[in-house]
């Protein structure tokens, strides 16, 4: 094996070290023989301490992997981040969630501190708190957050893998590479600083590693905490909503007593954007900047910005991070040039990814979605669940395991439908292993109706169950 | 290239295969083709309401007499239109091959004369279909009034899911003497078009068949529905089904559309301490209930869901309740393959809901739910789960509760039929019921096979929203006229 095969089989994290594009030169069989040896030594050392993975393997007859198949039976559904009753919330039993998120992990959650936490917002900082967990949340398809155990050394190997992609992925033209944890740019956000969501916990450690300190950032929200217990709201709310049950929804008595501050907040929502981009143009104008935003939140910005006359914003240097597709918002044809004649360059890495990855796929200059050597994707028959063979190019559902993460199981079930190809053949742009077409899809979207609340769709669903909580609460 | 399956336009007795146009079945399963409806727009409302008046030369004696014969042409062995609509519904229906044989053999049954007369009379009233009918009044000096239940023009937006919609909605159309425009569903769009396919087969330009047309577009194509959801072209939408489609129909809504929407709805059963008497009885209560859940597969709004057990929420509590459960999932196991089998696509995100129950074994235990065999899952406490409005594929959700009126707190408007075990539960708590929404109240296990007789259909009465009450008035003309001067 070659020394980058045999340290990854050895050590998954290490990646963190290596050159990200030299993950994409490993030859296949080299490739699938190190991630089956770490699959097979993270399985060993997570079966016997987390017990729902303990249980399907003897379940299975699964003693150790040796081969993918063994693996098949060993996927947690997506929903198992979010298989926690809702009851728990309503009532406030806390100490059932930190049970329940317990199981899933090997962290010790046994000094967290419980007592007055009857928010879902006071468990996340409870638990960050009271243990080695950064616990992250979702933003809740069906309105039920998941949450996941992610520990604070995962959140930081995380951001740094991150920067090691935009250095070694796709280097500027004339191939000069950016390493942002040395070379620091100063970092805009169009949304929180603090919270739990992923984007949140990611955009505050950037702003740590990637612009040097929190002085070097503008968020839009510098001082608020994204809630989620109003996301949450959110999705339930939306969820009655298309249930026709909204009036039936009960509130938590918690949550009526911060409706001020939201309320606030909201009202000032239109002051803020002002000073945020007075900020953006007067501290970090015709800098080079770092930037990172679904491509809706962009488009709303950009077109704030460009009916406020602004344009070329930033210096040509800037590196923006997106993804996710337009997240079934209308945007114009030309989104895409609007936003960049109005940020003032076009250098842009964009990445397929889930909050339960801890390293996402980049997008390469022929727009397929590449996976790190830390990341083994599977497809999956969507009817039976068997595993497909890993060869040629088929589509399916797609499952992924997870290397990177010690401390809970990355095996996991996606809800989305993807064709797969470059087991056997490299992509057109040269880089070998397993990659995703462009073309993505939802299950749950094919099947019919779309009650999902995304990345993009939070702030509008966040207003929306704000002014809910103040009609009931008036 | 087209697909396999062709669906006519049928408009007012002329069959138009034309202008094809693919659309893909739900399920990701068949594929047909159907005409483009842009272009008939123009001739699929009826413009000129003074044809209706041909309808009225017909008796009702004529109608139920010539819908009996259309009755007789609907044997699934004889009838190649609906030959081809079960071939259709084998690959987007949710029902196995033998549920949907034994629906498809239930049709003639629905034409019987006397089965049509019971309707016009019990929903409407035969007398106010046939004519004026003089009001009584206590005042013997009032003036004469009398009121007589006429047809309209309608679009009906109808249901897949079992192919009793279809055949229903051209009974009612003839037997109101109204004029529809049936819109069928991608999950069934050929039941109902063989049904009026045979009718054009058997009179092309009897009244009954130019009065009902049946087209498929694709909901919420706003290039027909705009134009055809005008007050000046219709008078009546008849919706069936999802909640998003109704919401979307809204929006046309204005004075002079009249929305009878059969809304969404949903089932569950209520049991009372009583089924825990022995293990007999609890045998004979998880039978009953595993007809309410499984029949048709869980299909329909009749099915039961949600069931809410009086077994107290203790350990011994929860014990019972899942005793309940295993016998219930034996039950639905065993039931005879016309009424139930494991459900052929089984719903991926509800299977992905109970997969994630195994990491929350203390709150729940599942029955079944490995594959598409349907499960009963039995809550630990006095909740149901989360994705209780997702229970479907065969999948119910008992709930323990210490006292009956916890669960009578769940029942809303939403509600449709809840099945009581036992009947003085029933008895007692039906008054209760009715105010908070339920709108049938059935014995446990005859949720889906008590549903015969006509009755108001979920509260709505949609055969009196049907047509139009229309009041005549006589009065005094001396006395009139001194209206003016006095």
């Amino acid at each position: 094996m070659t020394d980058l095969a045999t340290q990854l089989a050895a050590n998954p994290q290490s990646f963190v070290q290596c050159d990200y594009a030299a993950g994409f030169a490993v030859s296949a069989p080299e490739r699938d023989q190190a991630q089956l040896e770490a699959a097979r030594q993270r399985f060993a050392a997570l079966s016997p301490r987390i017990a729902p993975l303990g249980r399907m393997a003897a379940e299975n007859g699964i003693t150790e992997i040796n081969c993918w198949q063994d693996l098949a039976p060993l996927l947690f559904p997506h929903t198992v981040y979010k298989s926690y009753p809702l009851s728990f919330i309503e009532q406030g039993r806390f100490d059932r969630m930190t049970k329940w998120l317990g199981s899933l992990t090997t962290t010790d959650l046994s000094r967290v501190i419980l007592d007055g936490v009857d928010t879902i917002d006071d468990w996340l900082r409870a638990l960050e708190a009271g243990s080695d967990l950064a616990p992250i949340h979702t933003f809740g398809t069906s309105g039920k957050l998941s949450i996941l155990p992610r520990t604070k050394a995962q959140l930081d190997l995380t951001v740094r893998i991150n920067a090691n992609c935009i250095r070694d992925f796709a280097p500027e033209s004339g191939g000069q590479k950016r390493d942002l944890l040395v070379d620091h740019l100063p970092l805009i956000s169009p949304s929180y600083r603090m919270g739990a969501s992923s984007i949140a916990r990611g955009m505050n450690r950037q702003a740590e590693l990637y612009a040097g300190g929190q002085d070097n950032a503008l968020f839009l929200y510098p001082d608020a905490w994204f809630s989620a217990d109003v996301l949450s709201l959110a999705g339930r709310l939306r969820a009655a909503e298309a249930r026709g049950e909204a009036g039936n929804l009960a509130l938590p008595a918690s949550l009526i007593a911060r409706r001020n501050e939201f309320a606030a907040r909201e009202a000032s929502r239109g002051a803020d954007m002002d000073r945020f981009f007075d900020e953006a143009l007067h501290r970090f104008g015709g800098q080079d900047v770092f930037l990172f935003a679904v491509w809706p939140i962009l488009f709303e910005w950009a077109e704030e910005g460009l009916k406020r006359g602004l344009k070329n914003v930033f210096g040509p240097g800037s590196i923006l991070t997106s993804g996710g597709g337009s997240k079934g918002k209308v945007m114009p044809a030309d989104y895409k040039q609007q936003i960049f004649e109005f940020l003032g360059f076009d250098r842009c890495l964009e990445f397929f990814g889930m909050t339960e990855l801890m390293a996402n796929a980049p997008k390469c200059e022929h727009g397929n979605f590449h996976f790190p050597p830390v990341v083994v994707p599977f497809l999956l028959d969507p009817d039976s669940g068997a595993m497909l063979p890993r060869d040629g190019r088929r589509t399916g559902r797609l499952a992924l395991l997870d290397l990177l993460p010690e401390s809970y199981w990355g095996g996991l079930v996606s809800g989305d439908r993807v064709t797969m190809a470059g087991f056997d053949a490299p992509c057109a742009c040269g880089r070998h292993g397993p990659y995703l077409e462009p073309d993505i899809a939802r299950f749950s979207d094919i099947k019919d109706g779309d009650d999902k609340i995304n990345c993009a769709g939070a702030p509008e669903a966040h207003d929306k169950a704000i002014d809910f909580l103040l009609e009931q609460s008036r | 290239m087209s697909a396999a399956f062709k669906v006519p336009l049928l408009l007012r007795g002329e069959v138009i295969e034309a202008d094809w146009v693919d659309f893909g079945g739900r399920r990701g399963g068949a594929q047909f083709s159907a005409p483009d409806l842009a272009a008939y727009l123009p001739r699929l409302p009826l413009t000129n309401p003074a044809s209706l008046g041909e309808l009225y030369a017909l008796s009702l004696d004529e109608i139920i007499a010539f819908l009996g014969q259309l009755g007789e042409r609907l044997v699934l062995a004889e009838n190649p239109y609906l030959q081809e609509a079960f071939e259709l519904s084998r690959q987007t229906s949710g029902l196995s091959d033998p549920i949907l044989r034994y629906h498809y053999d239930m049709i003639p049954a629905y034409f019987r004369p006397q089965s049509v007369r019971d309707i016009a009379e019990r929903t409407i009233g035969v007398d106010y279909l046939e004519g004026w009918v003089r009001q009584p009044t206590a005042d013997r000096n009032a003036p004469p009034v009398s009121i007589r239940a006429v047809g309209s023009r309608a679009v009906h937006i109808i249901a897949g899911n079992v192919p009793v919609v279809g055949v229903t909605t051209v009974i009612r159309n003839a037997i109101t003497r109204s004029d529809a425009v049936i819109k069928t569903p991608s999950n069934d769009p050929l039941t109902t078009a063989a049904i009026v396919r045979t009718m054009i087969g058997m009179a092309p330009d009897h009244p009954l068949t130019r009065h009902v047309s049946v087209a498929y577009w694709k909901g919420g194509d706003e290039r027909i529905e705009a134009a055809l959801y005008d007050p000046r072209r219709i008078e009546k939408i008849v919706a069936w089904g999802g909640f998003a489609g109704i919401k979307h129909l809204t929006q046309y809504l204005q004075p002079g559309l009249d929305l009878i929407a059969l809304d969404p709805k949903h089932s569950g059963s209520l049991i009372g301490r009583e089924a825990f008497a022995d293990e007999a009885t609890l045998q004979h209560v998880a039978r009953r209930l595993a007809v309410d859940i499984g029949a048709m597969n869980q299909e329909g709004c009749v099915n039961a869901r949600v069931v809410h057990v009086e077994s107290g929420t203790d350990a011994e509590g929860i014990a019972r309740a899942r005793r309940l459960g295993e016998l219930t999932f034996a039950a639905l196991q065993a039931l005879p393959q016309h009424l139930s089998t494991p459900h052929k696509a089984f719903d991926r995100e509800l299977k992905d809901e109970i997969d994630a129950l195994a990491f929350v074994d203390d709150e729940y235990t599942v029955f079944g739910g490995r594959h598409n065999e349907g499960a009963v899952i039995v809550s630990h406490s006095a909740g149901p789960v989360d994705f209780a409005r997702q229970l479907a594929c065969r999948v119910a959700n008992i709930v323990p509760v210490d006292t009956v009126e916890q669960a009578v707190r769940s029942v809303n408007s939403y509600t449709q039929t809840i099945g009581i075990y036992p009947e003085s539960l029933k008895q007692r708590l039906r008054d209760q019921l009715a105010w908070h929404g339920a709108q049938r109240l059935v014995s446990l296990g005859g949720a889906t096979t008590l549903n015969q007789a006509p009755g108001p259909q979920d509260g709505i009465e949609p055969l009196r929203r049907m047509v139009k009450w229309i009041v005549d008035e006589s009065g005094d003309e001396a006395a009139l006229e001194a209206q003016a001067l006095t």
